[in-house]
């Protein structure tokens, strides 16, 4: 009998361990929705959810638009929910089951897979449900995206070559492109800062921007700095390095400081990412283009308003890029 | 001997009472306001509004396209018409035809008594009712009448629980050779792998076949030659645990690597497309009684797999490996031939888990399949299998599967995010194997 006893206890002790664990790790979480719906829900309750699934969660930048996407629903009124695919596409398409079965509204992707996805995607048009994309667009044939909300890569792109003219200054210079063509935003990004680079080489005899290698830097570290690394060993009169990404340009410096040339050549990234801020802050990195993943947040809700009203609104909306300096790193509270 | 039973069946059902437990709890933080689109919601529905408007009053009928909207649309605008009301239009689509229609109506100057909708247009016309009604004076009396809504959790919904089975029947399916694996007191970490490697091989196989519209025969023929080359890498590993005493662990760790490696290389790391909609059959069609054929693939494969285990010498063979392989040799179980066999199965199983994701997606995906072997054997384990050897059964890992995917869903219905899943996830494993330590503790306790 008392061996019975013990077991019932042990037995209760390892549910009320499994049971309670769930809930308590479920309280932000219902904290959280209560929070959103609680902001509006006082007059009315709540007219519907947005779901989001992003690429991942472990990415700043799409926090950033999760976070702002909630709080540009509650103030219209909708209840968010946010989920993480963590880049499994069969995730992904897994939660817009979900999605679908407990009726959201609409639906915000960011796609894992641009045609892996599009199943899921059909399946949530089947049954009405409004997907629009943010930041990557779904390429999936037949799979009904009804609007779509990304930056202006090659606008950035431009602006990334006005900053190195302003960096390079009358005596212009060699240019390393450090470039990742499997993304086609990184592509429309180098074809915005070469445009601006021709344009400025055709109107003058002397201190043309010379671009002398583009390389993979794959949008990371490594291979940032290998890629630079070797650069360095072909052209050591290098002046300047244009990085597709700030995990890029922070990897070129890495091999610039190492070549002792950190005083010689300037580096423009993208992005805007808190480690490449604080790059420009210290002096790493010249200036950066960066993306703004609070506008498109609000954004993307604002469009889906507008859808759920029928109004008018762009299918295919993109959020200008803005150059962020040393003097603006200067003034930023984030960075320390 | 009474007290033993008593304390087996506890066990025995303790992880049933989790699940049912997790349920519970999911039912109860997902509970929602619904709003039905049934035919017999848009009956009621039309009663209702019928009996508030007089008759002649004009209306007009509003519901969201797709999914029940197209009967729940037409039966409302019949009934409502059957009963005296003059229905001027219906419209089911987005809420721009909503709108269009509204206006449409605003602009014959008559007056709209009514708008009978479901949730969606509903919201809509509260809304945007008021500013519509600054242009067209006639549709700013019109009433509203929507669906009655009542509180139900999403959890609980036909369609969720069908969500939940269908989502985890490619883990339950590999599941069933890992359960059998684990038993023997082996382990497989190659499943994962091998689903992306059947992808690939079945969408390559049917692209060289059929090229980019590829028949029915191509499409069965592939899928087999996915499931048969997974039969054979299960057979290879077997072959070195068996005749080369290779640890499974270690084994079944490197045709990890190749199988994944392989499957980049073959696909160009690219996804490969079907090009045949057909393809989707496995993975997402639903033929008999709107369940998913992948659900009843996974029942049907479970109820072959629980008569093997308990009713056939094989079953006896595999548990008698797994207890003791010593005893089980000289008491003439042929070991080399059940670990072969359990390799194999498990190699047969992970193809086919395969060939259903590839479906689901109708591509081969090389990246698909990470870290779902440790998701399989979280399932074995949290159904009660002992690492150890020797015990376990098919129906706990049923069960186990299920705890996994309730989970996930769950967690997916309530946005709890991934980090704390894994958290979670963790959690419940290694509850799971307190609960199996605590067992063999406590057995031991009694015999002696």
């Amino acid at each position: 009998m008392k061996h019975i006893a013990q077991y019932l206890g042990l037995t209760a002790l390892t549910i009320a361990l499994l049971t309670g664990c769930s809930p308590s790790s479920d309280k932000p979480t219902t904290d959280d929705s209560s929070k959103a719906a609680g902001d509006t829900s006082a007059p009315a309750k709540t007219k519907g959810t947005i779901a989001y699934t992003p690429l991942t969660l472990s990415n700043p930048f799409f926090k950033v638009i999760g976070d702002h996407i909630t709080a540009e629903a509650a103030k219209n009124g909708y209840d968010t929910l946010m989920v993480d695919p963590d880049m499994n596409v069969k995730k992904q398409s897994d939660q817009f089951d979900d999605f679908i079965s407990s009726g959201v509204t609409a639906i915000i992707l960011v796609p894992c897979d641009r045609l892996s996805i599009g199943p899921a995607v059909k399946l949530a048009n089947a049954k009405g449900i409004p997907v629009f994309t943010v930041d990557a667009k779904c390429a999936a044939e037949g799979a009904e995206i009804a609007g779509h909300v990304g930056t202006d890569n090659f606008q950035g792109g431009e602006l990334a070559g006005h900053a190195m003219i302003q960096a390079l200054g009358e005596n212009g210079g060699k240019v390393l492109i450090l470039d990742f063509k499997k993304a086609n935003s990184c592509v429309l990004r180098v074809a915005g800062f070469k445009k601006v680079v021709n344009a400025h080489n055709s109107s003058r005899t002397t201190g043309k921007i010379q671009i002398v290698a583009e390389l993979n830097g794959n949008g990371a570290r490594t291979e940032g700095y290998q890629s630079t690394a070797d650069a360095l060993q072909a052209h050591s009169d290098l002046d300047a390095v244009f990085a597709i990404n700030d995990p890029s340009a922070l990897g070129a410096y890495t091999a610039i400081e190492e070549a002792k040339k950190q005083d010689q050549i300037k580096i423009i990234g993208f992005d805007g990412q808190l480690d490449g801020k604080q790059g420009i802050k210290d002096g790493k990195i010249f200036a950066d283009p960066i993306q703004h993943p609070d506008k498109m947040g609000q954004q993307i809700v604002q469009n889906i308003i507008k859808y759920l009203a029928g109004e008018e609104y762009e299918k295919d909306a993109l959020i200008p890029a803005t150059l962020y300096d040393k003097a603006a790193a200067d003034q930023d509270p984030d960075l320390n | 001997m009474r007290n033993f039973n008593y304390i087996g069946f506890l066990f025995d059902y303790g992880t049933l009472l989790v699940l049912a437990l997790l349920c519970g709890w999911f039912s109860y933080v997902t509970i929602e306001e619904q709003s039905p689109t049934s035919i017999s919601a848009a009956e009621r529905l039309a009663k209702r509004a019928s009996g508030e408007l007089s008759t002649e009053a004009k209306v007009i009928v509003l519901a969201r396209q797709g999914g029940e909207g197209e009967s729940f649309a037409k039966t409302l605008s019949e009934q409502l018409t059957q009963a005296g009301i003059s229905v001027g239009s219906t419209t089911i689509g987005k809420p721009t035809d909503a709108r269009k229609a509204l206006t449409d109506f605003g602009n014959t100057g008559k007056e709209l008594a009514g708008i009978i909708a479901d949730k969606h247009m509903a919201n809509f016309a509260n809304a945007n009712l008021a500013k519509l009604g600054q242009a067209h004076p006639g549709l700013v009396k019109a009433k509203i009448f929507q669906p009655e809504s009542y509180r139900w959790p999403n959890f609980l919904k036909k369609e969720n629980l069908l969500n939940v089975m269908k989502q985890i029947s490619v883990v339950a399916i590999i599941a069933i050779g890992m359960t059998m694996v684990i038993i023997t007191a082996g382990i497989d970490l190659s499943v994962g792998s091998l689903i992306a490697f059947s992808g690939v091989i079945t969408a390559l196989t049917i692209q060289s076949l059929g090229g980019s519209a590829p028949t029915s025969g191509d499409l069965w023929l592939g899928a087999m030659v996915g499931i048969l080359v997974c039969g054979l890498a299960g057979l290879f590993t077997g072959g070195l645990v068996t005749l080369f005493r290779i640890p499974a662990f270690i084994a079944t760790l490197g045709i990890m690597f190749i199988a994944k490696g392989l499957a980049f290389i073959f696909s160009d790391s690219a996804p490969v497309p079907v090009g045949n909609e057909a393809f989707g059959w496995l993975g997402r069609g639903r033929d008999f009684l709107g369940l998913p054929n992948s659900v009843i693939l996974m029942l049907i494969l479970f109820t072959i797999a629980h008569v093997m285990m308990t009713r056939t010498s094989i079953g006896r063979y595999i548990y008698a490996v797994g207890g003791n392989p010593e005893a089980a040799r000289l008491s003439g179980v042929p070991v080399k031939w059940v670990l072969l066999f359990v390799y194999t199965l498990t190699g047969l199983l992970a193809g086919l888990g395969g060939v259903m994701e590839a479906s689901l997606h109708t591509t081969g995906d090389p990246k698909s399949g990470d870290l779902v072997e440790l998701k399989v054997i979280a399932a074995v384990v949290v159904g009660g299998t002992s690492l150890a050897g020797g015990q376990g059964r098919i129906t706990g890992t049923l069960i186990g599967a299920f705890i996994i995917a309730v989970i996930n869903n769950g967690m997916n219905l309530t946005g709890v995010e991934s980090h704390m899943q894994k958290v979670i996830y963790g959690t419940v494993i290694l509850v799971a194997v307190l609960i199996d330590r605590l067992k063999i503790h406590l057995l031991k306790l009694k015999k002696t």
